[in-house]
């Protein structure tokens, strides 16, 4: 594969980029977001999701490391130029856009995006049934949201950041964003990073799941493998055996006793835990899938031990 | 056009291995005729909930199988089977699940007797019950 190639498949690149702030940091992070494909952002309540973005958009300087966005340096050269090719909705609405109706944050957006598409602009409002009309500071949080997505898409960027966009949809316009998200993606070459805690978001949208936690990386995960690679067994053993017993069997991530001699394992190498508690004479009683967030749970505790 | 395929989240096989072989299923199956445009991977993918990733390596591995074409811009494709492949197939799927219960059964100790008495009486019952569901 040659040096472009390569380039090309990468969205965004952080190389040790760290953002040091005297309440947060965020980094450093090392990694590579895939270009064609849809990243969930995911991890608690400030963990350093909102500061990512605004970091990759130049609205929080870094101060170490190197990022690139499209295969440019973020940073303060070309970076008007740079923003034209990333669509962005933010956590929480902008206050001094308060004043304006939709229709004329839409008119400053067409004089800054050189693609700027009014048709698409007005397909994207009725779509969401949004009120291009009102007074944005009148709108309900769920219709700015809808305001925002359409004005964010409008000039089909080559990068959409969308940080929450859920928040405050009613449950028939966040089917009609995915839809649109999913629309946006189909193209092949437009990659979406998403922060969001919504499981049934990333479960139909994501490729690949990204776990900030305290604004260090937990890993960037392809989707389907973590869900393949994460298990839930309840076995069946002599009660009251060593917890640290459990621990050490391959894969475990976390053990308790549920109940006299039943015990819960979580295991990140489902087939190799399987095996291990064949050879020690446990019984399984049950095999699942875990849900998103005991997987982030039980990588946060993993990362909290090692501190 | 949808696909119907039914992940079932508690196997051990992983998500790609369980769509793959339901796939393959359908088209050496004649279900999905030859010709037949598959949906895009993104569309496929959020059908499923899968991710793309895994959707396009399904289409690549059926594709080198010689089950789907791809023609660029325009979709992938069912491609020709032939009879014999069919065939084979319909033995192969057979032959996988009679390994699966023979691995069972030694395990368990049963004797190839066992084993025999066991698939005749099994094949009789389901017999029994397909004449009692075709005539109400």
């Amino acid at each position: 594969m040659n040096e472009g190639l390569i380039a090309q498949e990468t969205a965004i690149s952080l190389r040790g980029a760290a953002v040091r702030r005297r309440h947060f940091t965020l980094g450093p992070l090392t990694l590579d977001i895939p270009r064609g494909m849809v990243t969930a952002v995911v991890g608690p309540n400030g963990s350093g999701k909102s500061t990512l973005f605004r970091l990759l958009l130049q609205m929080e300087p870094y101060d170490e490391g190197e990022a690139k966005l499209l295969g440019e340096r973020v940073g303060p050269e070309g970076d008007e130029r740079r923003k034209t090719r990333v669509g962005f909705v933010a956590e929480l609405p902008h206050p001094y856009e308060n004043g304006l109706t939709a229709e004329e944050k839409a008119r400053f957006a067409s004089a800054w995006y050189p693609k700027w598409d009014w048709d698409r602009y007005r397909k994207l409002m009725r779509k969401f049934e949004a009120e291009g009309g009102t007074k944005l500071r009148k709108l309900s949080k769920g219709m700015r949201r809808k305001v925002e997505l359409a004005i964010a898409m409008a000039h089909d960027p080559e990068l959409l950041l969308l940080d929450e966009p859920s928040s405050g949809l009613d449950p028939f316009a966040w089917k009609t964003m995915l839809e649109e998200l999913h629309r946006y993606m189909e193209q092949g070459d437009r990659t979406l990073v998403i922060a969001t805690h919504i499981t049934e978001e990333i479960r139909r949208l994501a490729d690949y799941v990204l776990f900030l936690h305290r604004g260090r990386s937990l890993g960037l995960y392809e989707k389907d493998q973590l869900f393949d690679a994460w298990r839930v067994f309840a076995i069946q053993a002599a009660p009251g055996l060593d917890r640290a017993r459990l621990l050490a069997l391959p894969g475990v991530q976390g053990a308790a006793e549920a109940g006299p001699g039943i015990y819960r394992l979580e295991s990140d190498r489902a087939v190799e835990t399987e095996e291990a508690c064949a050879r020690e004479g446990y019984k399984q009683l049950s095999a699942q899938r875990m849900e998103l967030e005991d997987i982030l749970a039980c990588l946060v505790r993993k990362e909290e031990a090692g501190r | 056009m949808w696909i119907p395929i039914q992940i079932d989240e508690n196997r051990p096989e992983p998500l790609y291995h369980q769509i793959e072989v339901q796939l393959r299923s359908l088209i050496l199956g004649g279900q999905l005729a030859e010709g037949t445009l598959l949906p895009s991977i993104r569309e496929f993918a959020s059908h499923l909930r899968c991710s793309a990733i895994t959707i396009r390596r399904v289409y690549q591995d059926l594709e080198t199988e010689g089950l789907l074409r791809t023609r660029q811009g325009t979709g992938t494709f069912v491609a020709g089977v032939d009879a014999d492949a069919r065939a084979g197939h319909r033995l192969e799927r057979v032959i996988e699940a009679f390994e699966r219960a023979v691995e069972t059964g030694l395990q368990l100790q049963c004797t190839i007797e066992e084993m025999e008495r066991i698939l005749r009486d099994v094949y009789e019952r389901q017999k029994a019950e397909s004449r009692k569901e075709e005539s109400p």
